[in-house]
């Protein structure tokens, strides 16, 4: 017998998969409070660190600026290593993503392979592997562009093989189809189609090692970040602040450029007009020439930056001799005798990237709903916030942490803040992109019913947007707890300091140990994300 | 006259479920225009694709020009599909290369190494394309984006694309199903004209009956990857071709 209409419940039975989703979720949530309340934040450190501000500034201002000539080559050393560093990432990305991309691999061993190897190289952090290459090929360049440039191949090889896996079959068959052998089914079907993809994710990439260049300096490769941590050992925070704008101004610049190449790359340069009877080659019309141009300066960049790197294939080779050697250092890993200092430091780093992920979050929502332009009340509004959130994107964290240690002294509270507002900038621009992508036909009809501006944002919204909240949430955990290993490095808290500490005492078993204890850290959060990920996906 | 296409007995499955060909034995003789009728999911494609070696046969033998598709080396096997051409339905451009690239890219299977870029095709290749180019009506449009053209000059770019092959066999799957009434007009026009100056033996899928009867020297029908027609046009009669298309093979047809 069928219940009346109007007894039936009005609220849906919970399911079971969406309790558990909802349940981690909360879990998440309550550990970031507990974390932020265990690790001491609260009003009054705020309270005390706002009065720090004032003699931190005294000792800050004025900033000293090096000569405009050692300033230039400074600048121009760290965006040497970063440009090096991006094009071997992509140098070695390119044929891991074939081999990975379920559609041009030549087998399943192939495609594994190449798929464990990519999580390998992102799950290794660029500044442990700067610490063996440091030991390997000496202070300077080399180590940083080879370490930037293996990490980097865990993001850009799986985004290209992504792209890969993402083409028109069409043009490959057709190709195929006209008798052309393997690599030139690749080149010419399968290239063209991805290139726009692969040019965005490289420039993407420099964007990120242009900041993580900083940290490096701070473990001995050469350039800004060099000179950063030099100024600071030192306490000279007028100079070090000062180059630390520097980078800020640098980063900010190469959003800018990448913004404006990924752009130009979207659109179809127009037709050319009726060429000449008999031609064989496209007539240089300006666009023509404009784009030569940009590959040529593009070009000249790259050959500047691999010169400008000073890579030695000498000292490459001689290095590499020496690797096996210096590996064994780091064989087999050992605990110093100061193992429960690790776990606890290591507790301290989930603790860190915990609250910090929270503080963002409550950061983030709010500056990403107003950057967003079909939720802010002006767009002069939505301009200003969403220039608020590049500014922020554009400080290294590293920098970030500095300053809050200065300012809250050593500890877990530098790292918490400075990770909590480097979240704005990434969390906030992917709150604001994922508002600004609702159907908004929804919204009309909400307001149609006569809704206020904050119902149809609440009812129309947020729905909309809900779930994509929560997936950028445990993207910024994942990458906060990334961070947090690392800004440990500068005092920030955590388990970075025994990081740094046992590779300048020369303990490389020890640093062996922490590297299998955050790679472990780090699959714990991966797998957890995995399983939300199809947890929600099945709703 | 001598063979070109010779189908003993093939099959072919897809997983356990699909029997794509059930069976198929077809002989086509050199210069014959054999046209391929069928529902969709009857199976035309899948023969078509067989005579490129894009699929093998489960069982059974595919020779085209004196190859056995099943021992083919790959040198071999690219050798063979430079002299056949294929055009597609959907006709398969790199959208974000010139008109005149994609059709150099015909020669692909004729020359050594990979190309990027149009420049780095030989002189004689880039003169060849840009004629084959002029053939089909588009040498104004070289150099712009493939993509920016219509889909009826899209196929007929496809068309010079296989000409650059100078293929002895030109296979076309329903070449004219995703275009306008007109634009269809002209490719298969073209297709006509193009056939018979070079002489070429072509398989080609159609849906038109009527486009079937006056273009080709044969009809074969397919149902289910069985082959349930094979006549000469030459009398052929309009209703027994439009028996293909009838979901039970015993009804008679309608038209």
């Amino acid at each position: 017998m069928t219940r009346p209409v109007l007894d039936r419940r009005t609220v849906p039975a919970p399911s079971g998969p969406g309790v558990a989703a909802s349940v981690v979720v909360l879990a998440i949530l309550g550990a970031g409070v507990w974390a932020a309340g265990d690790l001491g934040i609260n009003i009054a450190t705020l309270v005390d660190s706002a009065s720090n501000v004032a003699d931190f500034a005294q000792r800050m201002f004025p900033l000293d600026f090096p000569e405009i000539g050692e300033l230039l080559r400074l600048s121009g050393i760290t965006l040497a290593i970063v440009i090096s560093a991006t094009l071997l990432s992509v140098l070695l990305s390119v044929p891991a993503a074939v081999l990975a991309a379920s559609n041009t691999t030549p087998g399943n061993t192939a495609r594994l392979g190449s798929r464990a190897l990519i999580v390998l190289a992102r799950a290794v952090p660029d500044v442990v592997l700067a610490i063996v290459f440091i030991r390997v090929f000496g202070l300077g360049s080399m180590a940083g562009v080879l370490a930037m440039g293996l990490h980097s191949v865990g993001m850009i090889g799986k985004l290209y093989a992504d792209a890969v896996e993402q083409i028109d079959e069409g043009p490959r068959t057709a190709v195929r189809a006209g008798g052309a052998g393997r690599l030139q089914e690749l080149t010419t079907g399968v290239l063209p189609q991805v290139l726009p993809a692969f040019v965005s994710t490289a420039l993407h990439r420099f964007d990120i090692n242009l900041r993580v260049s900083v940290l490096l300096g701070f473990v001995g490769v050469d350039g800004l970040g060099f000179a950063i941590a030099g100024a600071f050992r030192e306490l000279d925070y007028q100079r070090g602040m000062a180059l630390a704008f520097v980078v800020l101004v640098l980063c900010v610049l190469a959003e800018l450029l990448s913004g404006a190449v990924r752009r130009a790359l979207a659109h179809a340069p127009p037709s050319p007009p009726r060429p000449a009877r008999g031609r064989i080659s496209p007539p240089w019309t300006g666009s023509r020439v404009r784009r030569t141009g940009y590959a040529l300066v593009a070009a000249l960049v790259v050959v500047a930056s691999l010169w400008g790197a000073e890579l030695s294939p000498a000292g490459f080779f001689s290095g590499l001799g020496q690797l096996g050697t210096t590996l064994g250092l780091f064989w087999p890993p050992e605990t110093g005798g100061i193992l429960p200092d690790l776990l606890a430091a290591l507790w301290q780093t989930v603790k860190i990237a915990l609250a910090a992920t929270l503080l963002g979050a409550v950061l983030a929502l709010p500056i990403g709903a107003l950057a967003a332009r079909n939720v802010a009340p002006s767009p002069r509004v939505a301009a200003v916030f969403r220039g608020l959130i590049v500014l922020i994107r554009g400080v290294p964290e590293l920098v970030l942490a500095v300053v809050f240690v200065v300012l809250t002294g050593l500890g877990a509270v530098a790292g918490t803040l400075a990770l909590a507002v480097g979240a704005v900038g990434l969390l906030g621009k992917l709150v604001a992109d994922s508002l600004e992508e609702v159907d908004e036909r929804v919204e009309n009809a909400v307001s149609a019913t006569g809704a206020s501006r904050w119902q149809v944002f609440a009812s129309a919204t947020v729905p909309q947007a809900a779930p994509a909240f929560v997936g950028h949430v445990l993207y910024q955990l994942d990458v906060n707890i990334r961070s947090a290993t690392l800004l440990g490095i500068v005092g920030a808290g955590g388990i970075g300091f025994y990081l740094q500490n046992a590779s300048r005492v020369l303990e490389f078993g020890v640093v062996t140990t922490v590297l299998l204890l955050v790679f472990a850290l780090a699959m714990v959060v991966e797998l957890i994300a995995l399983w939300l990920r199809r947890v929600a996906g099945r709703r | 006259m001598h063979d070109v296409v010779t189908f003993s007995n093939v099959s072919k499955r897809f997983g356990q479920a699909t029997l794509a060909l059930d069976d198929v034995s077809l002989r086509v003789p050199r210069g014959q225009t054999t046209v391929l009728l069928g529902l969709s999911g009857s199976g035309k494609s899948t023969l078509l694709r067989h005579v490129d070696g894009l699929q093998r046969a489960t069982a059974g033998t595919v020779t085209v020009l004196g190859t056995d598709l099943a021992t083919v080396s790959g040198t071999r096997l690219r050798a063979l599909r430079r002299r056949v051409g294929f055009v597609f339905q959907q006709f398969h451009l790199v959208g974000t290369l010139t008109v005149l690239e994609n059709v150099c890219t015909g020669a692909l299977g004729a020359l050594r190494g990979p190309r990027l870029g149009l420049a780095t095709y030989p002189k004689h290749v880039r003169h060849e394309a840009l004629r084959h180019l002029d053939r089909v009506g588009l040498a104004e449009q070289a150099f712009q984006r493939a993509d920016t053209l219509s889909g009826g000059q899209q196929q007929r770019v496809a068309i010079a694309r296989a000409l650059l092959q100078r293929p002895e066999v030109l296979l076309a799957d329903e070449p004219v199903a995703s275009l306008d009434p007109e634009s269809a007009g002209q490719v298969m026009r073209l297709l006509r004209e193009i056939s018979t100056e070079q002489d070429l033996t072509v398989l080609c899928s159609l849906h038109q009956v009527d486009l079937a009867l006056s273009w080709g020297d044969r009809v074969v029908g397919l149902r289910s990857g069985r082959v349930v027609l094979d006549r000469e046009t030459a009398g052929l009669d309009r209703g027994e071709a439009m028996a293909v298309y009838s979901a039970v093979a015993t009804v008679p047809a309608a038209a």
